[in-house]
């Protein structure tokens, strides 16, 4: 039994600047991975790759067997993004949001009229109830805070029903107390259904908090790679030349 | 050497006004001279005639009808032009030029020069007027949602193709809702200013209260005239306060 998503010998190159050299690592369902490194070692290079938003120039990404990079259409349902911007419509409510996330399951018409059946509608209620807004369905989306915006993201990527989560530095917007409530919620969700997550981040700490297991990019290669347990203080010296100094290490 | 130049600016700019005063032969006096014209004339169309308002009312309907089916017809088609005139969501990138091209042509053409065509075309009557508005209106319409859909944060339609969407139901789901209300309430607008310029395309046979505005002038009858005027300054302020009311509740 192969890995879930797979990461072999991913390289990207723009012009002469290497952004992503050799970055292999494999994930399993049930894995949440996150992704650290300090500002242009590649991370969003690489998100944009196993998301399947750009073919690397070399290696392959795949999701179950299948490339990634190929997946276009309907098959992208089974990767859910979250962006660090939440990138919700902002005068739809917050279930008409978390609906799109049944676009790639549902026929077109269904999507222009926003008129969905009542197993979308149940299983949408449903994935707003465990991101703790089930109270807020019919409220506009640009009505709520942050932390609830991107909880509503992260219900919308749920509804796809994906395989994989991505998640694009998501608590990069958010203060301290709705970003550890954001990861706390994307690892449980990693845990209870069986998806792997990826997750980019900033802060070391939660990587440590809420991760399975940490990959550290550096100048586009994998210089951590290692059990969140297992993180301390020397890979974080090793990550970001002992710039970061936190208390909790 | 500045002041020498600031001479030089304002020589040329009063040149300038001198042409143009000549070329617009704007003459003074004969202005003296009509006042009284004119003031006898107002005089003489007190009081107003009021035993044709039911003809006038049909008119005036005719007026606010026309405005109604162009400025609509406008707004159906400036959403599908809106979409091929952004060059973010375009699905044809190579047609967003001349889409950009046409949409300045119908903008640059008044619905009067389209009227005037048309009354050629299909014949006298507000058939013809209503497609001068609707051509006008059309290139007007599109590009002010086009330049607003090119300004909207791409982000939220990204995550929505991300979720397997197709390209065109992405655009309804994530760009539509964002564009809807500016829609509905520049179409308020525009209905609003196409009565008042269709008031004059009655001038060139295309139908309304334009033609009777017309008749009466030509046969200097000042009391019918100003029962007209008043009834197109009734008309439009009722219509603009409606509108600009039902714009606050849209946005």
């Amino acid at each position: 039994m192969s890995a879930l998503f797979i990461a072999q010998k991913v390289g990207q190159r723009y012009g002469a600047r290497v952004a992503l050299d050799d970055v292999s690592f494999t994930l399993e369902r049930g894995q949440m991975l996150a992704l650290l490194g300090p500002s242009g070692a590649g991370k969003t290079t690489l998100f944009r790759c196993l998301a399947g938003l750009q073919r690397p120039n070399t290696g392959r990404i795949e999701l179950d067997g299948a490339d990634v990079a190929a997946l276009h259409g309907r098959e992208r349902r089974r990767i859910g993004l979250v962006f660090q911007q939440f990138n919700l419509v902002p005068r739809l409510s917050a279930l008409d949001n978390v609906l799109a996330g049944r676009l790639g399951h549902a026929s077109a018409w269904r999507g222009w009229l926003r008129q969905f059946d009542a197993a979308d509608m149940a299983l949408a209620h449903d994935c707003l109830a465990r991101v703790g807004l089930a109270g807020h369905a019919r409220q506009r989306a640009d009505t709520l805070s942050g932390g609830q915006q991107q909880r509503v993201a992260i219900a919308r990527a749920l509804a796809q029903q994906p395989d994989l989560i991505i998640a694009d530095e998501p608590v990069a917007s958010l203060d301290p107390g709705s970003g550890a409530g954001i990861l706390e919620l994307l690892k449980s969700i990693c845990h209870a259904d069986g998806l792997a997550v990826v997750c980019s981040l900033h802060q070391p700490e939660y990587a440590r908090r809420y991760a399975d297991r940490v990959l550290g990019l550096r100048a586009g290669r994998v210089v951590v790679d290692l059990e969140a347990q297992r993180f301390g203080r020397e890979q974080i010296d090793t990550l970001y030349d002992g710039v970061i100094h936190e208390p909790q290490f | 050497m500045r002041s020498w130049k600031g001479w030089v600016g304002a020589a040329l700019a009063l040149a300038f006004y001198v042409v143009c005063w000549r070329v617009a032969q704007v003459d003074l006096a004969r202005l003296a001279e009509g006042l009284p014209k004119l003031g006898h004339w107002i005089a003489s169309a007190w009081p107003p005639a009021l035993h044709e308002l039911p003809l006038f009312g049909e008119r005036i309907a005719e007026t606010v009808a026309m405005a109604a089916i162009g400025t609509t017809a406008a707004m159906l088609l400036a959403l599908p032009m809106a979409v091929l005139a952004s060059r973010n969501i375009t699905p044809w990138p190579r047609l967003y030029f001349p889409a950009r091209w046409l949409l300045n042509a119908l903008r640059g053409i008044d619905s009067f020069i389209f009227a005037l065509l048309f009354v050629a075309a299909v014949g006298l009557g507000p058939f013809a007027g209503v497609i001068g508005i609707a051509l006008h209106t059309w290139g007007s319409a599109a590009k002010l949602l086009a330049d607003h859909i090119e300004n909207m944060p791409m982000g939220p339609l990204d995550a929505v193709r991300s979720t397997g969407a197709g390209r065109a139901t992405a655009i309804g789901y994530a760009v539509l809702p964002e564009i809807l209300p500016v829609l509905l309430s520049s179409g308020l607008y525009w209905w609003e200013f196409n009565v008042r310029a269709s008031t004059v395309l009655g001038v060139v046979g295309a139908g309304g209260i334009g033609l009777e505005l017309k008749n009466s002038m030509d046969l200097l009858d000042f009391p019918r005239l100003l029962t007209i005027i008043v009834l197109i300054l009734i008309v439009v302020t009722a219509l603009d306060q409606a509108s600009s009311w039902l714009r606050k509740r849209l946005v």
